[in-house]
């Protein structure tokens, strides 16, 4: 089996997903080599093979142009499955390159047994065992799902059929200001999430948040009804955070937000749907409605 | 025969449950609380249309089927009977009679800003010696050519405190007890029109309750709804249609305490066990379901027949059904609400827990728009006859 | 301007699941189903800007069974002028390429300009079919966008990127655009337009019309995956339950003392 692993450069660096991605090959017992777009002098702490393609000519990501590149290395060196992280980067470009070669592609795996992969569905509530029905298979892994392996720089190779693609246009990044609070920092975070019902009750968890003297978080959807400002937003297109207390009120633990949180010391659930998946990570998980547990926690905290 | 709703009735289920899920659930302790329903509830149960469900689209409503009515005003029962009641009383009592009985002139004016929502509308029909015995009123009415002249006590007018249009029923004549009555549209806002008072109450404490002195009001003769001394035929026929919708927020109360009961019955624990493992919580749980299921099979058909009427549907089903329902339901709501509270303990005592307000909410839809007594009147009379 | 929104009915999240008899896929019956929310965000976009351009027709397709026409005439009610169902009692085993195959099949010689997806389902959370569907029908293709606007046969969109950065991309038409949360508010159909909808088209096509191709991934099973434990759940009464929570958090975290 033969495996190309594409990394990702981002802020300055080939983003530590692509060690997962190497993790999975040893797995699964398959030679790997890699690809990404890069300068050409990157590093990469990888015992292998690193194609790249110089970005100062690729430029910013543009969907032909790497699938362009990823489809000639694939003529060449003809590999068996090609591996991405299931990121904004390899959601976007993975099936397409599926597309282009006509082969199966699998989302989001988790864990993989011989030839047959784990992916969650349902919220993470569900499994599913799936395999390829072509030859080939182009494989997204879920972050975090494979432990990382790292090792000597990796060599690498210039790589360039860079085709320009006038059709879609990179017009500059934004960037969500960290104004309100640094939560990276915090040692204790209490978040809200959707289960908190309305604007008001927010501040029965930031209450909850002053009592331990820690920071107030939010999941997605209440940055996203702008009950909160997206400063507050912990998971993937959050912050990532790993304080000593983690505590998440009406929050049903959609993986992108265990993405954000699941390094946290101790976390502590609170959740009507004792089936919730955020049950998965919580040491301790509280089944009761937030609303009228939180403020009797808060306080006896005050107290 | 079929029981099932159309794709748009589901449709009608599903936006009025997540609007009042969403937006009315989380603040109708408050609605309780401060007597008001606020006026962003008020606009965006206008901009959902829900204020003239069944009224054509030509008139500002929706064109849906009353079947569609009874949902909406169960639905929004379920976690606020204070706005069921501002719905019901609205479309039942004032849009529904001016559609039944007006002009096109009349529903052109009228009609129009009552379905969509602009002004609401009320009915002031009860006086301090005419309640039950509704043709009893003593609210006079002198017929002066270009226009009448009103003079009487209304009470109770649900709705009155927001003094847009109300259905005035008043008398020319006395001495010919119904005979002499007349309906009018009223704007609330006439010279004349003095809003006393609103009362103080039990339940559905977010809506007005008000009492009006009448004085020398001039109504242009142009309002007066149907002919003169149809009147009191107008305002039974609109109680007949306005039951079903009493008898929907009875059913929509009812449901909303027996879900509360049932998610807590498996969530708390005594002597080991959640309450929902005692036979004697079982049993309770089961009689209430039982009761709200013949409920809804009730208030349906009664909707079903109203929407049926042009296809053969009997009016005389309608009368003796719509009081069944009406009185069935409403005394769901109260059996219901007081078994929840009974499963809450102590709990279903203290406000926070919202059962005490819908256990207070639902002893009003055994009496107005017609007393259970006077539903029985009714219909023992059909059977009779 | 053509607009294509493809919507999916997924059942409700906080359901409780159980594996369907062959062992594929979830048991459907007892499930409350509803619009994909990824999906009403697409549907959202697409009327916003049928509304500002004045003349534009919006189409809304579904893949399913027969309750998906549930899904397409709230997609009609909320603004949509025609809906397209196209039939499939088993559409919950075709894979995303399959999926793919039949939006393109009915959507090769339409002219569509912008096509709106959500960026995945709730269920099978694959993020596969906007992108496949613009490689078959040669569209250009924004995944995951959060903002939209459109400007002289030109769309300007903000892509959502990892930790808070957004990519501002702009795109020629024709395009494929998959939605992701946020990218506005979802109006509630009103009743009005509960009823408008009923009026309007509304047609049905078999998916065998549209299908020929085998799926590229083959499910295997489904199944509840175990309950890892370790995890002290507490239950009750409140005020013993904080206290209860206090004391553990003393013991273990040295936040409380
Ligand atoms: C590409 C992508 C990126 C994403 N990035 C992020 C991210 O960075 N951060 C993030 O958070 N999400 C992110 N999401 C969204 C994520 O998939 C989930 O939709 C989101 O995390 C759900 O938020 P929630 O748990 O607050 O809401 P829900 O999933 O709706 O859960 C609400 C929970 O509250 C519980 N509840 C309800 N009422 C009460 C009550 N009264 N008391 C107690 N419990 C109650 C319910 O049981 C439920 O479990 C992303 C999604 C995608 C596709
Ligand atoms: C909150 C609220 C809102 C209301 N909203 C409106 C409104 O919007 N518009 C409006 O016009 N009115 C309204 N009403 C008035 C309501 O319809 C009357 O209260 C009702 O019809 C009963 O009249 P009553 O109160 O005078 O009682 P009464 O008629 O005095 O009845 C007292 C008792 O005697 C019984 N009884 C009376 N006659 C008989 C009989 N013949 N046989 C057996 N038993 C009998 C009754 O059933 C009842 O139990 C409202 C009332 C309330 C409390």
């Amino acid at each position: 089996m033969k495996a190309l692993l594409i990394g990702e450069y981002k802020n300055g660096h080939i983003d530590e997903s692509f060690y997962e991605l190497v993790g999975f090959a040893n797995k699964i017992g398959a030679d790997s080599f890699g690809f990404a777009v890069a300068p050409l002098d990157v590093n990469i702490e990888y015992a292998g093979k690193v194609y790249i393609a110089d970005i100062s000519k690729a430029k910013e990501y543009n969907p032909k142009v790497h699938k362009n590149l990823i489809l000639k290395l694939i003529e060449q060196e003809n590999p068996d499955i090609v591996v991405f992280s299931h990121s904004s980067y390899g959601w976007d470009l993975a099936p397409r390159l599926a597309a282009a070669l006509k082969v199966a592609q699998i989302s989001e795996i988790i864990d993989v047994d011989n030839d047959e992969y784990i992916v969650p569905f349902c919220n993470a509530k569900l499994r599913r065992k799936v395999k390829p029905n072509t030859q080939k298979a182009v494989l997204t892994l879920q972050a975090g799902a494979f432990s990382p392996v790292k090792s000597n720089a990796a060599q690498i190779e210039p790589l360039d059929y860079i085709e320009q693609d006038d059709n879609l246009e990179f017009q500059g990044f934004e960037i969500t200001e960290k104004t309100g609070v640094d939560l990276t920092k915090a040692e204790v975070i209490v978040s809200a999430g959707r289960g908190v019902g309305k604007k008001e009750n927010i501040e029965i968890v930031r209450s909850l948040a002053k009592a331990l003297k820690g920071e107030l978080g939010a999941s997605r959807p209440v940055v996203d009804a702008g009950w909160l400002d997206p400063s507050y937003q912990v998971g993937t297109t959050g912050q990532t955070v790993a304080p000593k207390l983690y505590i998440a009120c009406g929050i049903s633990g959609a993986i992108q937000h265990l993405a954000g949180m699941k390094k946290s010391n101790f976390i502590v659930a609170i959740n009507k749907d004792k089936d919730a998946p955020i049950a998965e990570v919580a040491d301790v998980f509280v089944v009761a409605d937030l609303l009228e547990f939180v403020p009797v926690l808060t306080s006896k905290l005050t107290k | 025969m079929n029981f099932q709703l159309t794709d748009e009735e589901r449709m009608v289920q599903d936006t009025v449950r997540s609007f009042a899920q969403k937006e009315l659930k989380p603040i109708a302790s408050d609605i309780d609380k401060n007597h008001k329903i606020p006026d962003s509830i008020i606009k965006g149960l206008a901009e959902l249309g829900l204020f003239g469900v069944y009224i054509p689209q030509e008139y500002g409503g929706a064109g849906l089927s009353f079947l569609s009515y009874a949902i909406t005003v169960e639905e929004i029962s379920k976690v606020c009977a204070s706005t069921g009641v501002l719905i019901s009383a609205h479309t039942s009592l004032c849009a529904n009679p001016i559609y039944e009985f007006g002009t096109k002139e009349q529903k052109e004016k009228y009609l129009i800003p009552l379905a969509s929502g602009q002004k609401i509308g009320c009915i002031l029909l009860t006086e301090p010696e005419a309640g039950s015995d509704a043709a009893n009123v003593s609210t006079t009415v002198k017929n002066e050519g270009d226009y009448y002249i009103a003079n009487g006590n209304k009470i109770f007018v649900t709705n009155g405190g927001y003094k847009d249009i109300g259905i005035l029923i008043a008398t020319h004549d006395k001495s010919l007890r119904h005979k002499g009555i007349d309906a009018f549209i009223l704007d609330l806002k006439s010279e004349g029109v003095e809003l006393q008072r609103n009362e103080d109450k039990m339940g559905i404490r977010g809506t007005y309750t008000s009492v009006f002195a009448l004085e020398n009001i001039k109504i242009p003769k142009e309002n007066l709804l149907g002919k003169e001394g149809e009147g009191f035929k107008i305002a039974m026929d609109c109680l007949d249609g306005g039951r079903i919708g009493i008898a929907a927020q009875a059913l929509g109360i009812a449901e909303g305490a027996y879900e509360k009961a049932l998610e807590y019955a498996k969530e708390r624990k005594q002597f080991g066990k959640t309450l929902s493992e005692f036979q004697a919580i079982q049993f309770k749980l089961a009689d209430m379901a039982m009761h709200i299921e013949a409920a809804k099979l009730l208030v349906y058909e009664s909707a079903w027949i109203k929407d049926n009427l042009k296809n053969g549907a009997s009016y005389n089903d309608l009368i003796i059904k719509s009081s069944m329902a009406k009185a069935y339901a409403s005394e769901t709501a109260t059996y219901v609400t007081k078994e929840a509270l009974q499963i809450h303990g102590g709990y279903g005592y203290i406000a926070e827990y919202e059962i005490e307000r819908m256990y207070r909410d639902a002893k009003i839809t055994e009496i107005y728009e017609g007393t259970n007594e006077v539903q029985r009147i009714v219909i023992s009379k059909q059977l009779l006859k | 301007m053509n607009i294509l929104v493809c919507i999916k009915q997924v059942p409700d999240m906080e359901s409780k699941f159980k594996i369907s008899s062959d062992g594929q896929w979830y048991e459907q019956s007892d499930l409350t189903f509803k619009i994909n929310e990824y999906d009403e965000y697409a549907i959202e976009e697409a009327v916003r800007l049928k509304e500002k351009l004045g003349s534009a027709e919006v189409v809304a397709l579904s893949i399913g069974p027969e309750r998906t026409k549930e899904a397409i005439r709230k997609a009609l009610a909320i603004g949509a002028d025609k809906g397209v169902h196209i039939h499939d009692d088993e559409s919950h085993k075709k894979d995303s390429f399959q999926i793919a195959t039949i939006i393109a099949s009915y959507a090769k010689d339409k002219n569509f300009d912008i096509i709106f997806l959500g960026m995945q389902s709730q269920d099978r959370a694959s993020a596969q079919v906007g992108p496949i569907l613009s490689e078959l029908l040669g569209y250009n293709c924004i995944t995951t966008i959060v903002s939209f606007e459109y400007q002289d046969g030109k769309v300007n969109v903000k892509r959502e990127l990892e930790g808070g950065i957004k990519a501002k991309v702009s795109a020629k038409l024709p395009v494929v655009l998959t939605c992701q949360l946020g990218l506005n508010t979802v109006r509630y159909p009103t009743l009005p337009n509960i009823m408008k909808a009923k009026k309007k088209e509304l047609i049905t096509i078999n998916v065998n019309e549209l299908l020929n191709e085998q799926p590229r991934v083959i499910n295997l099973k489904a199944y509840i995956p175990e309950k890892k434990k370790g995890g002290i759940i507490l239950e009750g009464k409140s005020d013993e339950v904080a206290d209860k929570l206090i004391s553990i958090l003393k013991e273990k975290t040295q936040v409380l003392r």
